[in-house]
Protein backbone atom coordinates (compact mmCIF):
# COMPACT_ATOMS: atom_id res chain seq x y z
CA UNK A 1 0.00 0.00 0.00
CA UNK A 2 0.97 3.55 -0.94
CA UNK A 3 1.70 6.10 2.05
CA UNK A 4 -1.23 8.53 0.41
CA UNK A 5 -3.84 5.45 1.08
CA UNK A 6 -2.32 4.57 4.71
CA UNK A 7 -2.78 8.11 5.62
CA UNK A 8 -5.46 9.45 7.99
CA UNK A 9 -6.14 13.28 8.15
CA UNK A 10 -6.75 14.78 11.47
CA UNK A 11 -9.12 17.28 11.82
CA UNK A 12 -10.16 19.85 14.37
CA UNK A 13 -13.99 20.32 14.59
CA UNK A 14 -15.36 23.45 16.34
CA UNK A 15 -18.70 22.53 17.30
CA UNK A 16 -21.35 24.84 19.05
CA UNK A 17 -23.09 23.23 21.87
CA UNK A 18 -26.66 23.74 21.31
CA UNK A 19 -26.75 22.56 17.95
CA UNK A 20 -23.35 20.62 16.31
CA UNK A 21 -22.37 19.24 18.95
CA UNK A 22 -25.91 17.58 19.53
CA UNK A 23 -25.93 16.80 16.08
CA UNK A 24 -22.25 14.59 16.77
CA UNK A 25 -23.90 13.16 19.98
CA UNK A 26 -27.14 11.70 18.38
CA UNK A 27 -25.07 10.20 15.49
CA UNK A 28 -23.27 8.83 18.33
CA UNK A 29 -26.25 6.94 19.82
CA UNK A 30 -27.75 6.22 16.46
CA UNK A 31 -24.65 4.19 15.94
CA UNK A 32 -24.03 5.76 12.62
CA UNK A 33 -20.95 4.88 11.23
CA UNK A 34 -18.41 7.81 10.42
CA UNK A 35 -14.96 8.35 10.33
CA UNK A 36 -12.94 8.58 13.47
CA UNK A 37 -10.55 11.14 12.25
CA UNK A 38 -12.09 14.54 13.41
CA UNK A 39 -11.01 16.29 17.19
CA UNK A 40 -14.23 17.92 18.18
CA UNK A 41 -13.95 21.13 20.43
CA UNK A 42 -16.89 22.56 21.63
CA UNK A 43 -17.64 25.87 21.75
CA UNK A 44 -20.51 27.72 23.14
CA UNK A 45 -21.49 29.23 19.48
CA UNK A 46 -20.12 29.65 16.31
CA UNK A 47 -20.08 33.29 16.88
CA UNK A 48 -17.30 32.44 19.67
CA UNK A 49 -14.79 31.17 17.02
CA UNK A 50 -11.94 33.44 16.67
CA UNK A 51 -9.86 32.99 13.37
CA UNK A 52 -6.86 32.87 15.57
CA UNK A 53 -8.46 29.00 16.63
CA UNK A 54 -8.48 28.46 13.22
CA UNK A 55 -4.91 29.44 12.20
CA UNK A 56 -3.65 27.85 15.87
CA UNK A 57 -5.11 24.60 14.84
CA UNK A 58 -3.33 24.78 11.25
CA UNK A 59 -0.24 25.83 13.08
CA UNK A 60 -0.45 22.75 15.20
CA UNK A 61 -0.53 20.40 12.76
CA UNK A 62 -4.52 20.00 11.73
CA UNK A 63 -4.87 18.84 8.57
CA UNK A 64 -8.46 20.21 7.88
CA UNK A 65 -10.55 22.44 10.37
CA UNK A 66 -14.12 22.28 10.30
CA UNK A 67 -16.55 24.66 12.15
CA UNK A 68 -20.22 23.92 12.79
CA UNK A 69 -23.39 25.31 14.26
CA UNK A 70 -26.98 26.20 13.96
CA UNK A 71 -28.73 27.44 11.39
CA UNK A 72 -29.21 30.33 10.34
CA UNK A 73 -32.27 31.61 11.86
CA UNK A 74 -31.79 29.34 15.13
CA UNK A 75 -28.91 30.29 17.10
CA UNK A 76 -28.83 30.46 21.07
CA UNK A 77 -27.85 33.29 20.85
CA UNK A 78 -30.10 34.70 18.16
CA UNK A 79 -27.40 36.34 15.97
CA UNK A 80 -24.05 34.57 16.58
CA UNK A 81 -24.30 32.35 13.39
CA UNK A 82 -24.40 35.63 11.15
CA UNK A 83 -21.40 37.07 12.77
CA UNK A 84 -19.62 33.70 12.25
CA UNK A 85 -20.79 33.63 8.68
CA UNK A 86 -18.68 37.13 8.04
CA UNK A 87 -16.22 35.97 10.07
CA UNK A 88 -15.47 32.32 8.49
CA UNK A 89 -15.92 33.66 4.75
CA UNK A 90 -13.21 36.13 5.37
CA UNK A 91 -10.84 33.79 6.64
CA UNK A 92 -11.67 31.52 4.69
CA UNK A 93 -10.84 34.06 1.79
CA UNK A 94 -7.51 34.91 2.94
CA UNK A 95 -6.32 31.10 3.40
CA UNK A 96 -7.43 30.66 0.25
CA UNK A 97 -5.27 33.63 -1.21
CA UNK A 98 -2.34 32.78 0.05
CA UNK A 99 -2.29 29.25 -1.56
CA UNK A 100 -3.98 27.25 1.09
CA UNK A 101 -6.26 24.17 -0.32
CA UNK A 102 -9.67 25.68 -0.27
CA UNK A 103 -10.80 21.97 0.79
CA UNK A 104 -8.76 22.65 3.93
CA UNK A 105 -11.47 24.02 5.71
CA UNK A 106 -15.38 23.88 5.67
CA UNK A 107 -18.25 25.50 7.58
CA UNK A 108 -21.71 23.53 8.16
CA UNK A 109 -24.86 23.91 9.39
CA UNK A 110 -26.10 21.12 11.48
CA UNK A 111 -28.61 20.95 13.92
CA UNK A 112 -29.12 18.82 17.12
CA UNK A 113 -32.09 16.62 14.87
CA UNK A 114 -29.27 15.79 12.25
CA UNK A 115 -27.34 12.86 13.15
CA UNK A 116 -26.78 11.70 9.54
CA UNK A 117 -25.94 14.94 8.20
CA UNK A 118 -23.30 15.29 10.60
CA UNK A 119 -21.99 12.22 9.84
CA UNK A 120 -22.22 13.03 6.16
CA UNK A 121 -20.23 16.29 6.82
CA UNK A 122 -17.13 14.17 8.07
CA UNK A 123 -17.23 11.61 6.10
CA UNK A 124 -17.10 14.14 3.19
CA UNK A 125 -14.80 16.22 4.61
CA UNK A 126 -12.13 13.30 5.21
CA UNK A 127 -13.06 12.21 1.52
CA UNK A 128 -11.69 15.62 0.23
CA UNK A 129 -9.16 15.74 2.17
CA UNK A 130 -7.37 12.60 1.49
CA UNK A 131 -6.06 13.18 -1.51
CA UNK A 132 -4.17 16.49 -0.23
CA UNK A 133 -1.59 14.41 1.74
CA UNK A 134 -0.55 15.62 4.94
CA UNK A 135 -0.77 19.82 5.80
CA UNK A 136 2.62 20.75 6.17
CA UNK A 137 1.78 24.77 4.93
CA UNK A 138 0.72 26.77 8.30
CA UNK A 139 2.45 23.87 10.58
CA UNK A 140 4.65 24.69 13.00
CA UNK A 141 8.46 23.11 12.37
CA UNK A 142 9.69 20.76 14.88
CA UNK A 143 12.11 22.73 16.90
CA UNK A 144 15.10 22.75 15.87
CA UNK B 1 -3.48 73.14 -6.36
CA UNK B 2 -2.60 73.46 -2.58
CA UNK B 3 -0.55 76.41 -1.52
CA UNK B 4 1.19 75.56 1.74
CA UNK B 5 0.78 79.20 3.24
CA UNK B 6 -2.81 78.26 3.94
CA UNK B 7 -1.73 75.27 6.32
CA UNK B 8 0.71 77.52 7.66
CA UNK B 9 -1.68 80.39 8.22
CA UNK B 10 -3.83 78.32 10.00
CA UNK B 11 -1.81 76.28 11.79
CA UNK B 12 -0.07 79.57 13.28
CA UNK B 13 -3.63 81.39 14.06
CA UNK B 14 -5.11 78.23 15.26
CA UNK B 15 -1.67 78.14 17.56
CA UNK B 16 -1.41 81.96 18.72
CA UNK B 17 -5.63 81.74 19.58
CA UNK B 18 -5.04 78.83 21.87
CA UNK B 19 -7.35 76.64 20.05
CA UNK B 20 -5.12 73.76 19.33
CA UNK B 21 -2.47 72.08 21.68
CA UNK B 22 -0.51 71.10 18.45
CA UNK B 23 -0.41 70.72 14.68
CA UNK B 24 0.59 68.01 13.64
CA UNK B 25 1.63 68.01 10.26
CA UNK B 26 5.13 67.15 7.75
CA UNK B 27 8.31 69.22 7.44
CA UNK B 28 11.76 68.95 6.14
CA UNK B 29 13.32 65.74 6.96
CA UNK B 30 16.77 65.66 7.92
CA UNK B 31 17.38 62.79 5.29
CA UNK B 32 17.38 64.57 2.32
CA UNK B 33 13.93 64.91 0.66
CA UNK B 34 11.61 63.21 2.34
CA UNK B 35 9.97 64.85 4.37
CA UNK B 36 8.72 63.53 8.53
CA UNK B 37 6.11 64.29 11.06
CA UNK B 38 6.57 67.61 12.47
CA UNK B 39 4.63 68.49 16.07
CA UNK B 40 4.06 72.30 15.71
CA UNK B 41 3.06 73.45 18.81
CA UNK B 42 3.77 77.42 19.00
CA UNK B 43 3.02 79.73 16.20
CA UNK B 44 6.09 80.80 15.15
CA UNK B 45 7.13 76.87 14.55
CA UNK B 46 4.28 77.54 11.92
CA UNK B 47 6.44 78.13 9.01
CA UNK B 48 8.28 74.83 9.08
CA UNK B 49 5.23 73.12 8.11
CA UNK B 50 5.84 71.59 4.25
CA UNK B 51 3.58 69.46 1.62
CA UNK B 52 4.99 67.98 -0.74
CA UNK B 53 4.85 64.16 -2.17
CA UNK B 54 7.05 62.67 0.75
CA UNK B 55 3.90 63.41 3.07
CA UNK B 56 3.50 59.65 3.23
CA UNK B 57 3.07 59.29 6.53
CA UNK B 58 -0.45 58.39 7.98
CA UNK B 59 0.13 61.27 11.18
CA UNK B 60 -2.80 59.82 13.12
CA UNK B 61 -0.70 57.25 14.18
CA UNK B 62 0.31 60.31 16.99
CA UNK B 63 -3.28 61.01 17.48
CA UNK B 64 -2.93 57.01 18.93
CA UNK B 65 0.27 58.05 21.34
CA UNK B 66 -1.12 60.96 22.49
CA UNK B 67 -3.75 59.09 23.99
CA UNK B 68 -1.71 56.04 25.03
CA UNK B 69 0.51 58.97 26.80
CA UNK B 70 -2.32 60.77 28.50
CA UNK B 71 -3.60 57.60 29.76
CA UNK B 72 -0.57 56.20 31.27
CA UNK B 73 -0.05 60.30 32.47
CA UNK B 74 -3.65 59.96 33.85
CA UNK B 75 -4.06 63.50 32.65
CA UNK B 76 -6.84 64.88 30.46
CA UNK B 77 -5.68 66.00 27.86
CA UNK B 78 -7.34 69.49 27.56
CA UNK B 79 -7.34 71.36 24.09
CA UNK B 80 -7.76 69.48 21.06
CA UNK B 81 -4.89 68.88 18.29
CA UNK B 82 -5.35 69.67 14.19
CA UNK B 83 -3.80 67.31 12.11
CA UNK B 84 -3.09 67.51 8.81
CA UNK B 85 -4.44 64.67 6.98
CA UNK B 86 -5.07 63.20 3.27
CA UNK B 87 -7.87 61.17 2.30
CA UNK B 88 -6.95 57.79 3.63
CA UNK B 89 -5.52 59.26 6.93
CA UNK B 90 -8.52 60.82 7.77
CA UNK B 91 -10.22 57.36 6.90
CA UNK B 92 -8.09 56.38 9.53
CA UNK B 93 -9.21 59.09 11.82
CA UNK B 94 -12.75 58.22 11.24
CA UNK B 95 -12.57 54.19 12.51
CA UNK B 96 -10.57 55.19 15.40
CA UNK B 97 -13.99 57.79 16.51
CA UNK B 98 -15.93 54.41 15.05
CA UNK B 99 -14.06 52.50 18.03
CA UNK B 100 -14.08 55.25 20.40
CA UNK B 101 -10.60 55.69 20.79
CA UNK B 102 -11.21 59.44 21.07
CA UNK B 103 -13.76 62.00 20.51
CA UNK B 104 -14.58 64.07 17.24
CA UNK B 105 -13.64 67.24 19.34
CA UNK B 106 -10.45 65.84 20.43
CA UNK B 107 -9.23 66.59 17.10
CA UNK B 108 -9.26 69.00 14.40
CA UNK B 109 -9.12 67.84 11.11
CA UNK B 110 -7.13 69.95 8.51
CA UNK B 111 -7.84 67.85 5.34
CA UNK B 112 -5.49 67.73 2.03
CA UNK B 113 -6.60 66.33 -0.80
CA UNK B 114 -4.83 64.59 -3.34
CA UNK B 115 -6.45 65.93 -6.56
CA UNK B 116 -5.05 64.42 -9.35
CA UNK B 117 -2.14 62.45 -7.74
CA UNK B 118 -1.03 60.78 -4.61
CA UNK B 119 2.36 60.34 -2.88
CA UNK B 120 5.39 59.07 -4.12
CA UNK B 121 6.60 55.62 -3.58
CA UNK B 122 10.43 55.74 -3.41
CA UNK B 123 10.94 52.24 -4.52
CA UNK B 124 9.56 53.13 -7.54
CA UNK B 125 11.59 56.41 -7.90
CA UNK B 126 15.01 54.97 -7.64
CA UNK B 127 14.58 52.81 -10.92
CA UNK B 128 13.77 56.45 -12.73
CA UNK B 129 16.54 58.73 -11.52
CA UNK B 130 19.65 56.35 -12.41
CA UNK B 131 21.26 56.66 -9.38
CA UNK B 132 20.71 60.78 -8.65
CA UNK B 133 20.00 61.45 -5.26
CA UNK B 134 16.99 63.99 -5.11
CA UNK B 135 17.48 66.57 -2.61
CA UNK B 136 13.47 68.24 -3.19
CA UNK B 137 10.25 66.87 -4.00
CA UNK B 138 7.19 69.52 -5.25
CA UNK B 139 3.93 68.72 -6.75
CA UNK B 140 3.24 70.44 -10.40
CA UNK B 141 -0.30 69.40 -11.60
CA UNK B 142 -0.07 65.52 -12.65
CA UNK B 143 3.68 65.85 -12.24
CA UNK B 144 6.12 65.49 -10.02
CA UNK B 145 8.95 67.93 -10.08
CA UNK B 146 12.40 66.60 -8.20
CA UNK B 147 15.50 69.08 -7.40
CA UNK B 148 18.63 67.23 -8.37
CA UNK B 149 22.12 67.81 -8.43
CA UNK B 150 22.00 67.80 -11.98
CA UNK B 151 18.99 70.19 -11.54
CA UNK B 152 15.34 69.66 -11.99
CA UNK B 153 13.85 66.65 -13.41
CA UNK B 154 9.72 66.36 -13.92
CA UNK B 155 8.28 62.44 -13.83
CA UNK B 156 4.19 62.28 -14.80
CA UNK B 157 3.16 61.59 -10.89
CA UNK B 158 1.61 58.28 -12.31
CA UNK B 159 5.07 56.45 -12.67
CA UNK B 160 6.19 56.97 -9.59
CA UNK B 161 2.79 57.31 -7.27
CA UNK B 162 2.20 54.52 -4.75
CA UNK B 163 0.00 51.60 -5.98
CA UNK B 164 -2.35 52.39 -3.41
CA UNK B 165 -2.89 55.84 -4.78
CA UNK B 166 -3.17 54.93 -8.18
CA UNK B 167 -6.15 52.27 -7.68
CA UNK B 168 -7.00 55.03 -4.50
CA UNK B 169 -11.34 55.65 -4.91
CA UNK B 170 -11.48 58.68 -2.55
CA UNK B 171 -8.05 60.37 -2.85
CA UNK B 172 -10.26 63.38 -0.12
CA UNK B 173 -10.57 63.73 3.48
CA UNK B 174 -14.52 63.61 3.30
CA UNK B 175 -13.91 63.87 7.42
CA UNK B 176 -12.55 67.46 7.71
CA UNK B 177 -13.00 70.81 9.86
CA UNK B 178 -11.46 72.28 6.78
CA UNK B 179 -9.76 71.17 3.50
CA UNK B 180 -7.54 72.59 0.89
CA UNK B 181 -7.59 71.70 -2.42
CA UNK B 182 -10.07 70.25 -4.87
CA UNK B 183 -12.19 67.08 -4.53
CA UNK B 184 -11.28 65.08 -7.50
CA UNK B 185 -13.14 61.83 -6.02
CA UNK B 186 -13.74 59.41 -9.60
CA UNK B 187 -10.59 60.70 -11.07
CA UNK B 188 -9.23 56.98 -12.03
CA UNK B 189 -5.57 56.44 -12.39
CA UNK B 190 -5.90 53.00 -12.26
CA UNK B 191 -8.40 50.09 -11.67
CA UNK B 192 -9.31 49.49 -7.69
CA UNK B 193 -7.67 46.70 -6.74
CA UNK B 194 -5.53 46.33 -10.06
CA UNK B 195 -2.55 44.92 -8.31
CA UNK B 196 -4.42 42.07 -6.23
CA UNK B 197 -6.03 41.48 -9.61
CA UNK B 198 -3.13 40.54 -11.41
CA UNK B 199 -1.67 38.76 -8.49
CA UNK B 200 -4.70 36.55 -8.38
CA UNK B 201 -4.80 35.37 -12.14
CA UNK B 202 -2.13 32.94 -10.42
CA UNK B 203 -2.93 29.47 -9.75
CA UNK B 204 -2.88 28.09 -6.17
CA UNK B 205 0.27 26.81 -5.89
CA UNK B 206 2.04 30.13 -7.33
CA UNK B 207 0.19 31.91 -5.19
CA UNK B 208 2.00 29.70 -2.14
CA UNK B 209 5.26 29.86 -3.72
CA UNK B 210 5.57 33.70 -3.83
CA UNK B 211 3.97 34.29 -0.30
CA UNK B 212 5.83 31.65 1.43
CA UNK B 213 9.05 33.41 0.17
CA UNK B 214 7.86 35.98 1.55
CA UNK B 215 6.88 34.45 4.81
CA UNK B 216 10.07 33.17 5.01
CA UNK B 217 11.52 36.60 5.24
CA UNK B 218 9.91 38.30 7.56
CA UNK B 219 11.65 39.26 11.34
CA UNK B 220 9.16 39.83 13.09
CA UNK B 221 10.80 43.12 13.95
CA UNK B 222 6.68 44.40 14.33
CA UNK B 223 7.69 47.38 12.24
CA UNK B 224 4.27 47.17 10.39
CA UNK B 225 2.21 46.32 13.90
CA UNK B 226 4.38 49.68 15.16
CA UNK B 227 3.22 52.35 12.22
CA UNK B 228 -0.24 51.37 11.72
CA UNK B 229 -2.82 53.17 13.20
CA UNK B 230 -5.25 50.56 13.27
CA UNK B 231 -2.85 48.18 15.80
CA UNK B 232 -3.28 49.90 18.65
CA UNK B 233 -3.80 47.39 21.13
CA UNK B 234 -1.84 47.80 24.02
CA UNK B 235 -1.49 43.86 25.00
CA UNK B 236 -1.19 42.13 21.47
CA UNK B 237 -2.66 38.70 20.74
CA UNK B 238 0.22 37.46 18.78
CA UNK B 239 3.36 38.44 20.99
CA UNK B 240 3.32 37.41 24.39
CA UNK B 241 5.76 40.35 25.38
CA UNK B 242 3.49 42.78 25.77
CA UNK B 243 1.19 40.84 27.91
CA UNK B 244 1.21 43.40 31.18
CA UNK B 245 3.03 42.38 33.95
CA UNK B 246 2.52 44.24 37.37
CA UNK B 247 4.08 43.02 40.65
CA UNK B 248 0.50 41.23 41.31
CA UNK B 249 1.13 38.93 38.24
CA UNK B 250 1.88 35.59 39.91
CA UNK B 251 4.10 32.81 38.41
CA UNK B 252 0.82 30.61 37.75
CA UNK B 253 -0.68 33.76 35.78
CA UNK B 254 1.96 34.32 33.73
CA UNK B 255 2.70 30.41 32.87
CA UNK B 256 -1.00 29.83 32.13
CA UNK B 257 -1.37 32.94 29.27
CA UNK B 258 -2.37 31.58 26.39
CA UNK B 259 0.36 32.33 23.80
CA UNK B 260 -1.31 31.70 20.03
CA UNK B 261 1.85 31.92 18.30
CA UNK B 262 5.69 31.80 19.08
CA UNK B 263 7.99 35.12 18.81
CA UNK B 264 10.62 32.78 17.27
CA UNK B 265 10.67 33.95 13.40
CA UNK B 266 10.05 31.28 12.00
CA UNK B 267 7.93 31.10 8.39
CA UNK B 268 4.56 29.03 10.55
CA UNK B 269 5.02 31.86 12.77
CA UNK B 270 5.21 34.64 11.00
CA UNK B 271 2.83 33.27 8.54
CA UNK B 272 0.20 33.02 11.90
CA UNK B 273 1.27 36.71 13.10
CA UNK B 274 0.39 38.24 9.77
CA UNK B 275 -2.89 36.40 8.88
CA UNK B 276 -3.95 37.31 12.69
CA UNK B 277 -2.84 40.86 11.74
CA UNK B 278 -5.11 41.14 8.25
CA UNK B 279 -7.99 39.63 9.99
CA UNK B 280 -7.76 41.64 12.47
CA UNK B 281 -7.51 45.07 10.20
CA UNK B 282 -10.29 43.82 7.83
CA UNK B 283 -12.88 46.76 7.68
CA UNK B 284 -10.76 48.57 9.79
CA UNK B 285 -7.57 49.27 7.16
CA UNK B 286 -7.85 52.31 5.26
CA UNK B 287 -5.10 51.29 2.71
CA UNK B 288 -2.66 54.42 3.95
CA UNK B 289 0.04 51.92 3.13
CA UNK B 290 2.50 52.79 5.62
CA UNK B 291 2.84 48.71 7.27
CA UNK B 292 3.84 48.06 3.27
CA UNK B 293 6.19 51.11 3.28
CA UNK B 294 7.79 50.43 6.66
CA UNK B 295 8.44 46.86 6.27
CA UNK B 296 12.48 46.23 6.03
CA UNK B 297 11.89 43.44 3.78
CA UNK B 298 10.06 44.41 1.46
CA UNK B 299 6.89 41.91 2.70
CA UNK B 300 3.93 43.09 0.27
CA UNK B 301 1.43 43.21 3.15
CA UNK B 302 -0.71 45.63 1.61
CA UNK B 303 -1.66 43.07 -0.47
CA UNK B 304 -3.36 40.73 2.75
CA UNK B 305 -5.33 43.94 3.81
CA UNK B 306 -6.00 44.62 0.44
CA UNK B 307 -7.76 41.26 -0.16
CA UNK B 308 -9.71 41.70 3.43
CA UNK B 309 -11.16 45.53 1.51
CA UNK B 310 -12.26 43.65 -1.78
CA UNK B 311 -14.12 41.00 0.12
CA UNK B 312 -15.57 43.41 2.67
CA UNK B 313 -16.57 45.66 -0.15
CA UNK B 314 -17.81 42.86 -2.63
CA UNK B 315 -19.00 40.39 -0.40
CA UNK B 316 -20.90 42.89 2.58
CA UNK B 317 -21.09 45.54 0.70
CA UNK B 318 -18.21 47.07 3.60
CA UNK B 319 -16.34 50.70 3.09
CA UNK B 320 -14.06 51.00 5.91
CA UNK B 321 -13.80 54.55 7.40
CA UNK B 322 -17.02 55.67 5.86
CA UNK B 323 -19.03 57.17 8.94
CA UNK B 324 -17.86 57.65 12.63
CA UNK B 325 -21.08 55.88 13.52
CA UNK B 326 -21.65 53.12 11.27
CA UNK B 327 -21.49 49.46 12.48
CA UNK B 328 -17.93 47.40 12.15
CA UNK B 329 -17.39 45.43 9.80
CA UNK B 330 -16.82 42.35 12.19
CA UNK B 331 -19.78 43.11 15.11
CA UNK B 332 -22.60 43.57 11.97
CA UNK B 333 -23.67 41.38 9.23
CA UNK B 334 -26.92 41.52 7.06
CA UNK B 335 -29.30 38.83 6.77
CA UNK B 336 -28.61 38.34 3.16
CA UNK B 337 -24.15 37.89 3.82
CA UNK B 338 -23.23 34.98 0.97
CA UNK B 339 -23.14 31.84 3.01
CA UNK B 340 -23.43 29.31 -0.03
CA UNK B 341 -20.13 28.44 1.34
CA UNK B 342 -21.32 26.68 4.20
CA UNK B 343 -22.98 23.14 3.44
S1 LIG C 1 -4.34 56.51 -0.91
FE1 LIG C 1 -5.65 58.12 -1.78
S2 LIG C 1 -6.00 59.55 -0.11
FE2 LIG C 1 -4.26 58.26 0.47
S3 LIG C 1 -2.44 59.40 -0.17
FE3 LIG C 1 -2.97 58.04 -1.85
S4 LIG C 1 -4.32 59.25 -3.21
FE4 LIG C 1 -4.21 60.29 -1.23
S1 LIG D 1 -2.70 47.92 7.94
FE1 LIG D 1 -1.17 49.16 6.86
S2 LIG D 1 -2.32 50.22 5.25
FE2 LIG D 1 -3.80 49.46 6.76
S3 LIG D 1 -4.14 51.14 8.19
FE3 LIG D 1 -2.50 49.87 9.04
S4 LIG D 1 -0.58 50.77 8.29
FE4 LIG D 1 -2.27 51.59 7.04
S1 LIG E 1 6.18 41.89 7.81
FE1 LIG E 1 8.00 43.20 7.59
S2 LIG E 1 7.60 44.93 9.00
FE2 LIG E 1 6.19 43.29 9.57
S3 LIG E 1 7.25 42.14 11.20
FE3 LIG E 1 7.72 41.11 9.25
S4 LIG E 1 9.65 42.02 8.58
FE4 LIG E 1 8.81 43.39 10.14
Amino acid sequence: MSEQQNYEPRVVAFLCKWCSSAGSDLAGVSRIQYPPNATPITVPCTGAVSPMYILSAFNKGADGVLVSGCHIGDCHYIEGNFLARRKMQLIMQLLEFIGVEPNRFRMSWVSAAEGAKFAQVITDFVDDLKPLGPQEKLKKADRI
Amino acid sequence: MINIKDIRDTARDMLAKGEVRTVIGYRRGSRGMPAEPAFITSPEQADELIWDPTCYHNLSLYLVHDRKISAHLQKNSGLPIAIVAKGCDARSIVVLMQEHYFKREDVYIIGVSCEGTGVLDERKLASHLNGVQPTLAAFDGDDYVFTTAEGEKRLPAREVMADRCLECRIPFPKEHNLVFGDDKTGRQLAEPFAALTKFEEQGNSERWDIWSHHFDRCMRCFACRSVCPMCYCDECVVDSITFPVTQQTSAAEKADRVRWIERSAMRSENITYLMTRAMHLAGRCTDCGECDRACPVNIPIRMLNNKMEREAREKFGYEPGASIGGPSLVASFLDNDPGDFIR
